[in-house]
């Protein structure tokens, strides 16, 4: 039936934002971060309990950098006598706990730094989706992110290549937005063959996610799904990371500029400018006197 | 009038006398198939294990799955219609599989809602356990081996694996008849009861077909089959089915080098795990050591299960840490090349080729006819031959498509064909009819109700399947009161 001996990775990207956390906190006081982190391990559980071959992955997306919830570096992975006694006395099966408790730590150990450098207010999804691009190398993956604060301009670049990355390598991109709309991510999961959803109700998070993002490429072909969304195609400029819709463009390598410059600020090519023609002053002809 | 019908009922032999034994096939089922065959609150007090839930989800197929995910954290019932919408118009066959599949096992049945509809809602009981499997809040499984502090004589996998096969050998050993290998009575017994091996009274036991079949398959298939064998003789030694089946379960979804201890088990449970450490599936160091070790086998017991024995290619190694996975080559001139020392798996390749050489790391054998055709005499089909062959095929060979020359395999089929001109069919003999009008009515009548086999017109003889013999009989007993 269904003996796949592939193994099959899904990593989580979820953005912990602590800025969008802490209003979230304010304006929903049921659905916080401990909320959100519950239901991605539900739906982490239910991906491993599905076939033993299956594997899992969870980032949480920082303002700073991204770090690796599970598999920690202090994890050795299922194969080997785990001498941890952190299993569970409450009949979850092994494998899964002891993922939830490292996970559980981990978010702690994240959470809990209190040193902020920099004013950055911003989620360096690009940088995670990169992690999770290498992590899913050798065998099949796909990426799901769960998206709180909104798209940052200045990552677009960064974005773009890693969603055109993941596209070459066949790596599905799914999005999973709670609050406003993420172009962006539109655009990685129009361009990899992902889904993106907007939640109508963040407290139901974990419903929507078990049934719309558990299943996997196949299994999706048989389901009814919701639609894609209208993508917002619009590129952002590379001098002020504005979307524009009209732009020039450089002939050599292809960056898009809202303003004329003179000189590509990617490739350094000089554009020949067309000045306009400078007339020539005619000679008088000195009338002969007659 | 006298009855001009002989009826005979013995099975009927076709041309020239030669009496073949039957080939019984070894039926291995799979987990679904298993479980489908024992009764309704047998299965819901097996559901009521985490790890027995865990193990039937994961064999359910892939959409399935989704099905159980989605209504896991529901409780109330969803209706029929609003389930078959979750799928696509041109996978609606697809839905029907998992409908049915999830009813046979009992999964989930069908409930009224409120506005008289009919619904769909999971099993509670696996509901409940399932949910425990994912996210806890229920009793633990075992009691870990922590509360008795680390084990001085712990042992690695490496060691594990070892044992397991060591033990797992000695089995296969005792079958095919190694004058070294000795099992327990309580062994001996099992393998006569699952049919592996026949006794006679007084003498030690041998091996008989279906044994032979068994040898061929892969381990993974092997050990399903056993465990099998052992739940159907459980109930007679008065074990509780449901507490065994939970517990191997739990098993096979324990972690490789962990110890896990006794405690909390039930006599026999106890008993069960002495013959689990028979069959090399845990490792204890003694006989009432508190703590024991789950070996590879009993982790891959699950992973058998899936699979359906005899026709495809398991993935898994045929004996575990045996070396590389594979160890044959097989050549185009019908030369087999085994490069093991092991003397079952010499004696496996002995059972259908006949042995040239043999050095100190190679064993040289001939695929012939006579080979071949004794083996088929044996019971074993060509292709449980081929299925050894290829699961069995050393890495060299493997990187070559067709694994094995398609002349070799094409010529075990044709030898196997070759013993296959007669086709038995039981059947009652019609004969010494008066005239041949008698014969034709009832031969007319005999090929309406379809159940005719066999007739040979100027000799007045027919054959009719035991199903039809009463109704044509009848018949014929009316048509006679007539005249």
């Amino acid at each position: 039936m269904c003996a796949d001996d592939e193994v099959s990775l899904l990593v989580i990207v979820v953005d912990v934002n602590p800025i969008w956390w802490g209003q979230q906190a304010q304006r929903e006081p049921e659905f916080t971060l401990s909320k959100c982190l519950d239901a991605v391990m539900v739906v982490g559980n239910s991906h491993m309990a599905m076939a033993r071959t299956n594997k899992l992955a969870v980032i949480a997306s920082h303002c700073q950098d991204s770090h690796f919830l599970f598999p920690s570096k202090s994890w050795r992975g299922a194969d080997n006598g785990g001498d941890d006694a952190s299993s569970s006395g409450d009949g979850k099966y092994e494998l899964l706990s002891v993922a939830n408790n490292l996970i559980a730590e981990e978010i702690r150990n994240v959470m809990s730094k209190s040193e902020y450098k920099g004013n950055s207010t911003e989620t360096l999804l690009a940088g995670s989706l990169a992690k999770a691009l290498c992590s899913g190398q050798e065998m099949k993956s796909r990426i799901l992110v769960i998206k709180a604060a909104e798209d940052c301009a200045r990552q677009y670049m960064n974005f773009m290549n890693v969603i055109f990355a993941a596209q070459k390598q066949n790596i599905l991109i799914d999005a999973c937005v709670l609050d406003s709309d993420s172009g962006l991510l539109q655009q990685a999961c129009d361009i990899t063959g992902g889904l993106y959803l907007k939640i109508p109700q963040k407290v139901a998070l974990g419903q929507y996610l078990l049934w719309v993002f558990l299943p996997d490429l196949e299994q999706r072909s048989q389901l009814v799904l919701p639609p894609p969304a209208h993508v917002d195609y619009r590129a952002a400029c590379f001098c002020h990371r504005n979307l524009i819709e009209i732009g020039y463009v450089c002939s050599v390598c292809l960056s898009i500029f809202c303003n004329f410059s003179p000189i590509c600020t990617t490739c350094e090519t000089a554009f020949k400018i067309q000045l306009p023609q400078m007339v020539k002053p005619k000679k008088k002809k000195l009338k002969q006197p007659t | 009038m006298e009855d001009f019908i002989q009826c005979s009922t013995t099975v009927f032999v076709l041309l020239f006398g030669l009496m073949m034994k039957l080939r019984v096939q070894l039926q291995c089922k799979n987990l679904h198939e298993y479980l489908r065959e024992l009764s309704p609150d047998l299965l819901d007090r097996l559901y009521n294990h985490p790890a027995t839930c865990l193990a039937v989800y994961r064999e359910l197929p892939s959409l399935a799955k989704n099905y159980v995910m989605r209504m896991l954290f529901l409780d109330q019932p969803l209706p029929k219609a609003a389930v078959a919408l979750w799928v696509k118009k041109d996978s609606q066959k697809h839905h029907d599989e998992c409908v049915s599949v999830l009813s046979g096992l009992r999964l989930w049945h069908s409930q009224q809602l409120q506005g008289g509809l009919q619904g769909y809602i999971l099993n509670p009981v696996f509901k409940d356990n399932l949910r425990i499997a994912l996210l806890g809040g229920g009793r633990a499984w075992a009691d870990e081996g922590s509360t008795l502090g680390p084990d001085r004589h712990a042992r690695d996998i490496e060691s594990l694996d070892r044992y397991a096969m060591e033990r797992w050998e000695v089995i296969l050993h005792f079958m095919v008849g190694s004058p070294s290998a000795a099992v327990s009575q309580d062994l001996a017994q099992l393998l006569v009861q699952a049919g592996l091996m026949k006794s006679e009274t007084g003498e030690a036991p041998y091996i008989t077909s279906a044994g032979f079949q068994f040898l061929l398959l892969d381990t993974a298939s092997q050990l399903w089959y056993f465990t099998l064998q052992y739940l159907k003789t459980a109930q007679s030694r008065g074990m509780d089915l449901v507490e065994i089946l939970s517990f191997l379960f739990q098993l096979s979804f324990s972690t490789l080098g962990r110890d896990y201890s006794v405690e909390g088990m039930s006599e026999s449970l106890l008993t069960f795990l002495q013959h689990l450490r028979e069959f090399g599936l845990v490792f204890q160091r003694k006989r009432k050591s508190r703590r024991y070790y789950p070996t590879r086998l009993a982790i891959t017991l699950a992973a058998g299960v899936t699979t359906s024995p005899v026709s495809s290619y398991s993935k898994l190694a045929p004996t575990p840490g045996a070396g590389d996975a594979g160890f044959i080559v097989v050549e185009t001139n019908y030369r087999i090349y085994a490069y093991t020392n092991s003397e079952l798996q010499i004696a496996l390749v002995a059972l259908f080729s006949e042995m040239l050489y043999r050095f100190p790391n190679v064993v040289v054998a001939q695929v012939t006819r006579e080979s071949v055709q004794q083996a088929i005499a044996n019971g074993i089909t060509a292709q449980q031959i081929i299925h050894f062959l290829r699961t069995r095929a050393h890495p060299v060979i493997l990187k070559q498509t067709p694994v094995l020359p398609p002349t070799i395999t094409d010529q075990i089929r044709l030898w196997e064909l070759e013993r296959d001109r007669l086709q038995f069919t039981e059947g009652v003999l019609y004969n010494q009819f008066l005239s041949q009008a008698d014969f034709e009515v009832l031969r007319d009548r005999a090929q309406g109700l379809g159940c005719l086999v066999w007739q040979d017109v100027p000799r007045r003889v027919m054959v009719v399947t035991p199903q039809g013999h009463s109704e044509v009989k009848r018949f014929w007993k009316r048509q006679k009161s007539h005249t």
